[in-house]
């Protein structure tokens, strides 16, 4: 993914966590009965994983399963398109919802040893228990937020674009406060 | 080097000293004092004044228990704090502490003819003695009141700190960093459990800190102490000093403040001063240990009295020793250890006064060894010296008769009634609790939540117990969590465990009315008060707590609760566990507000949500208005215009011209799916079967009871997609409602909902030039007035953006709203300025759109109604589906209050002077002439000045309202009866013509 801002922290900062805002995605949310998941599946060129949390990932799509008939369906901002006629084509056989929501959240890297801890601010879920390359639903103070682990010390926050603003004011007072060593 | 500190005893740093202010003069004191152990260095006991009575007080612990000992601290501007216990606040360079509830020198306290007064004063004094005359109450005893009440100086400034606040996961907490606590720590971590162990005090030890001389598997108890902290930090475990387990919550949930920067010299940048941590722990071992009780006698509360086990604290842990000459006066074996260790450190013990007859011989023997003077089955009778203990006053007792007195001289009288378990947390939990009847105590029954108790905390006393206990704690917690485990044993020499007992107040030869035995220090409650109490009706502890306000103080009776409840069931003649304890309740011990409220202030303390044209708004100077969450551009004020002057202008722009709206917050859900419109059916009270796709209807959404919840302009793209707005407030409960209904309801429904809230911005563009505006800007559609009538919607394209484009009206004006992905919001608003320019083009705000809203009688939902309006009470019963099978509040339209006559109905209102504007929310009267109380027959609901109307425009919910179109109602107002006339609500263009455009 597209590094859009870095923002210029003191290097003592930035070298514990960094944060990013990250560039725009394409993103949808599908909504399909188990039966239609297979054909939503190929429609896609991207399989359905089955477990709430669970990823997978296919020529540079992200199936996100966030409910039991629930998905998140993420690419490069110029397929959207052509998700968008895939589903069209397969609504037939699969009646299925699938919305575009690329504008309704926005994305924030946070990366470094701090990461977790930096999270930990606001966020109420174990992140220990958060694999790598998964993600979940979760809040982050009162915003709904998706929470993806891209590493070890990196995750990805899609947060609601009018929280944002929000959820950025608290992850750089966290910032400042693990920056400050206490 | 102070007067009572001895040279390289204790944890303290000798080398380094630290200086510090107490009511103005500078002290020295060393690296890891307390403010208390320093001031005791020096000999200074003495360091505040009761709440009631202005008693001099000085410490009587050595921990977070403290009643007496509380002081002001400060570092400066913003950073004073009331109420902080000498004993717990550790030195830092240049802190500055004050003691409190004085009324002049602490050594000369004017406030103290209270004490004088005492008689005057007994329990529940307030309910007896301010009560008449009555006009005294607001003039004289309610200010005397609030002038004594509360503890210390509130502070006045802005608090400039930081608080911040942390989730920690671990499978294990171990509350208590003493031996039972250190030693689950270490089986749970050896077998290889996720572990976290707090304390609050800065070190780790508990207990041990205060024991040097017990040795743990052959190393004296601080090098065990030392090695066994090393092998936990490198098992990873989590170790939190200066870290409070505050409260204990549902399903192991514990609150921590951790106490990050009160201890510095100085504050490193942005660090906060108090971190709140939110624990979700798999299971809990609760090591809180045992806190000990003071004896309940005259004069128990002299500064130099204090419990035997805070002075062998000072000793050890801080190198002090608290007096030179001591007499003990215990019931439990503890304090002859204190004794014993005191003598050592070259304090003369005067004697050890026991209450008990029988002895144990090992202590009788090591008392002989030191030439201590025993006194076994004694009384304490009283203590003399006024602002420092000087003399005691000892009796023997036999056969519950008190012999005649011996004054012993002393300068401190150390103490100990024995201990109690420390129970706060578990009884958070709402775990039940017994009653031991052996040691007299309540100790832990049945658990509700996941978790162990060790040591102390159960009753158990001596070192060997609490450590085997720690470790059998550390293990089932291990097991539980799904590890085989079998818990090492111990090897402790020189153990020192003991027995007591338990007592209620010391017997005494003073006529009864002349003692002052202290129960509750902080609140000046003595046994005296209780026993009055109980005489005054009160049976349940609950009762006398609050009546004597026995254990509310802010050390919640972690002293006082025990001897208390001995003294009340004494005196109601029942068992203690018939009496019962009061609950304890979080937090453990006083909590800044800070804490709590972590990162909640200022900016962020609530989400404020902006539209992506709010930047517009801003730029050009908006006046902005809170609609729940959002915060909504209220009206564009132009060269020193006020609201009403602005409101005015948007208005008449948008009649005459084009006005434009950010319509962003309105709640959107895409409806999608086969049986969509079957959804839409079942929700809303419209009919949808027949609407076509490209058209748009105005829905009405109900509750279960049939009245208005929600509504909103939804149009139809296809036969299976619905794009549904709601209200601005209603989005979320709206979208919660219907997930409600299709998953518990209809689950065999196709169809899905997708909140699209926030993907779109929304455009209002209305006013008879609407269309010249958009002319331009549109591709794929004919927005002509043929091609695309009134509530029509189509996708197309807008100034270049992919935009879904609907054609309604909010205002009665030709109306167009456009959608486009939120991302170009502000670039399709600056467009539309742009293209508008020609056409004087208005921005207007929330405000504006009330007003032209209501003009036309369309409703606000939450505004002109409020949650008891049905459709037809709205005048919206053109909007239910009549001949639909069901919806949403369908059955309860038919229930026989909602049909009845009398129902308030929504109408217009026109005062007969123009120029009076109603207030919303002013009751309505039918006859002004009538009796007090009047029959109000309703209310205004909205209210304006409408510059389109010249006049003042109101709309109101009345009893038979639309009944009432003519009549004359009266509006009873501070200032005089204001009438007016019951109108329909369409104020502007009822006929709908400046629609057809």
């Amino acid at each position: 993914m597209m590094t859009s801002q870095t923002h210029d922290f003191t290097a003592d900062a930035g070298a514990r966590v960094r944060i990013e805002a990250l560039a725009p995605v394409a993103r949808f949310s599908l909504r399909v009965r188990a039966a239609g998941r297979p054909v939503l599946g190929r429609a896609l060129g991207c399989d359905l994983p089955d477990r709430v949390g669970e990823t997978a990932r296919a020529g540079g799509r992200v199936a996100l399963c966030l409910g039991p008939d629930e998905w998140l369906i993420q690419a490069g901002e110029d397929e959207a398109d052509a998700i968008a006629r895939a589903g069209a084509d397969a609504y037939a056989e699969a009646p299925h919802a699938l919305v575009e929501i690329s504008d309704r959240e926005v994305s924030f890297r946070v990366s470094g040893p701090a990461a977790a801890d930096l999270l930990a601010t606001n966020c109420p879920r174990d992140l220990d228990r958060l694999a790598v390359g998964g993600a979940t639903r979760t809040v982050f103070d009162t915003a709904q937020v998706v929470l993806w682990r891209e590493a070890d010390d990196a995750f990805r926050l899609d947060v609601w674009r009018s929280f944002a603003p929000h959820v950025r004011a608290l992850l750089e007072i966290g910032q400042a406060e693990i920056a400050a060593g206490l | 080097m102070s007067q009572f500190r001895i040279p390289g005893k204790g944890r303290v740093k000798h080398d380094e000293k630290v200086t510090f202010s107490f009511d103005g003069r500078r002290y020295e004191g060393l690296r890891g004092d307390t403010v208390a152990s320093a001031l005791l260095a020096h000999g200074i006991h003495l360091m505040g004044r009761s709440f009631k009575y202005h008693r001099p007080r000085g410490p009587v612990t050595a921990d977070s228990a403290e009643p007496n000992a509380l002081i002001g601290t400060s570092r400066g501007a913003g950073r004073f704090e009331p109420n902080t216990r000498a004993t717990v606040q550790e030195l830092r360079e240049g802190l500055m502490c004050e003691s409190q509830n004085r009324l002049g020198a602490l050594s000369f306290d004017l406030g103290a003819v209270n004490d004088a007064l005492h008689p005057l004063f007994p329990a529940g004094f307030y309910y007896k003695t301010f009560m008449w005359p009555r006009s005294f109450w607001d003039r004289l005893y309610e200010p005397v009141i609030r002038r004594a009440a509360g503890l210390g100086r509130a502070p006045s400034e802005v608090d400039p700190d930081r608080y911040a606040s942390r989730y920690l996961h671990t499978d294990l907490l171990v509350v208590g960093g003493g031996p039972a606590g250190i030693a689950a720590a270490l089986e749970a971590a050896r077998a290889g459990v996720r572990v976290t162990l707090v304390d609050e005090t800065p070190e780790m030890g508990g207990s041990l800190l205060s024991d040097p001389e017990v040795e743990i598997d052959g190393q004296a108890a601080w090098d065990w102490l030392a090695a066994a902290l090393d092998e936990l930090r490198a098992r990873g475990v989590r170790l939190m000093t200066r870290t409070t387990a505050i409260g204990y919550y549902h399903q192991n949930m514990i609150g921590l403040c951790e106490k990050l920067t009160d201890h510095l010299d100085t504050l490193p940048e942005n660090a906060p001063r108090e971190r709140m941590w939110r624990v979700r722990a798999t299971r809990v071992v609760l090591a809180q240990g045992a806190l000990e009780k003071p004896l309940v006698f005259h004069g128990n509360d002299r500064p130099g009295v204090m419990l035997a086990g805070a002075a062998q604290s000072y000793l050890h842990r801080w190198g002090v020793k608290v007096g030179e000459r001591a007499v003990i006066v215990t019931s439990h074996d503890s304090a002859w250890h204190a004794a014993f260790d005191l003598a050592e450190a070259g304090t003369k013990i005067v004697a050890i006064v026991d209450t008990r007859a029988a002895l144990a011989d090992e202590l009788r023997a090591e008392a002989r060894v030191r030439g201590i003077e025993v006194l076994a089955g004694h009384t304490v009778t009283g203590t003399r010296g006024r602002l420092r203990v000087a003399s005691v006053t000892v009796n023997p007792v036999e056969n519950g008769r008190v012999g005649d007195p011996r004054m012993l001289h002393c300068d401190c009288l150390l103490m100990s009634g024995g201990w109690t378990p420390s129970l706060h947390l578990f009884s958070h939990t709402k775990g039940s609790l017994q009653w031991d009847e052996a040691s007299r105590t309540f100790l832990p029954g049945r658990m509700t939540e996941d978790c162990h108790i060790a040591g102390a905390g159960r009753g158990l006393w001596g070192y060997l117990d609490a450590l085997s206990d720690g470790a059998e704690a550390g293990a089932a917690a291990a097991r539980a969590l799904g590890h085989a485990v079998e818990p090492t044993g111990f090897a402790v020499a020189h153990d020192r465990p003991g027995t007591g007992e338990s007592h209620k107040e010391l017997p005494t030869d003073r006529r009864s009315h002349r003692v002052r035995a202290f129960v509750d220090f902080q609140n000046d409650v003595t046994a005296k008060d209780l026993r009055l109490a109980v005489r005054e009706g009160m049976r349940s502890i609950e009762h006398v707590k609050r009546y004597t306000t026995n254990g509310m103080a802010t050390d919640q009776g972690k002293m006082s609760n025990i001897n208390g409840l001995m003294i009340a069931s004494d005196a109601v003649g029942k068992a203690p566990p018939e009496v019962g304890l009061t609950t304890f309740r979080p937090p453990y011990t006083p909590t800044s507000f800070g804490a709590f409220a972590g990162y909640k202030r200022g900016a962020t303390f609530e989400v404020t949500r902006a539209t992506p044209i709010d930047a517009f708004a801003e730029a050009n100077g908006a006046v902005f208005e809170p609609v729940s969450l959002w915060r909504r551009a209220w009206y564009f004020p132009q060269g020193g215009e006020d609201m009403e002057a602005a409101v005015a202008r948007e208005c008449l722009a948008t009649r005459g011209g084009v006005g434009i709206f950010d319509a962003s917050t309105l709640g959107k859900i895409e409806v999608a799916g086969p049986d969509a419109v079957e959804f839409m059916n079942r929700m809303y009270t419209n009919p949808w079967t027949k609407l076509a796709p490209g058209r748009c209807r105005y829905g009405v959404l109900l509750g279960e009871d049939g009245y208005i919840r929600d509504d909103g302009v939804i149009g139809r793209l296809s036969d299976d997609l619905f794009h549904v707005t709601t209200t601005t407030g209603g989005a979320a409960r709206v979208l919660n409602m219907m997930e409600d209904y299709l998953q518990t309801e209809w689950p065999d429904l196709d169809v899905w909902l997708t909140s699209t809230t926030e993907q779109w911005a929304t455009v209002a563009l209305n006013g008879p030039k609407a269309r010249e505006v958009l002319d331009g800007l549109v591709e794929g559609v004919d927005i002509s007035a043929e091609a695309m009538p009134h509530m029509s919607v189509a996708e197309c394209r807008v100034a270049g953006f992919r935009a879904r484009l609907f054609r309604l009206s909010f205002t009665g004006e030709l109306g167009f709203e456009v959608n486009v992905p939120a991302r170009h919001g502000l670039a399709l608003w600056e467009a539309l300025m742009e293209a508008g320019k020609p056409h004087g083009i208005t921005p207007y705000g929330t405000e504006t759109m009330h007003v032209l809203r209501a003009e036309k009688g369309f409703i606000i939902v939450g505004q002109d109604t409020d949650g008891t309006v049905t459709p037809d009470d709205a005048g919206l019963g053109w909007a239910i589906g009549k001949k639909k099978p069901d919806f949403v509040g369908k059955r309860s339209l038919a229930r026989p209050d909602l049909v009845a006559g009398g129902r308030k109905q929504l109408v217009g209102l026109m005062t007969e002077d123009g120029a009076v504007k109603l207030e919303e929310g002013a009751q309505i009267v039918l006859d002004p002439d009538q009796p007090k109380p009047m029959k109000m027959v309703g209310h205004v609901t909205s209210s304006y000045r409408s510059a389109t109307l010249g006049r003042s425009i109101a709309m109101a919910l009345i009893e038979d309202g639309r009944a009432r179109e003519g009549e004359t109602v009266h509006v009873p107002m501070p200032d005089g009866v204001v009438r007016a006339k019951v109108t329909s609500t369409m104020f502007y263009d009822p006929d709908g013509e400046r629609l057809k455009l």
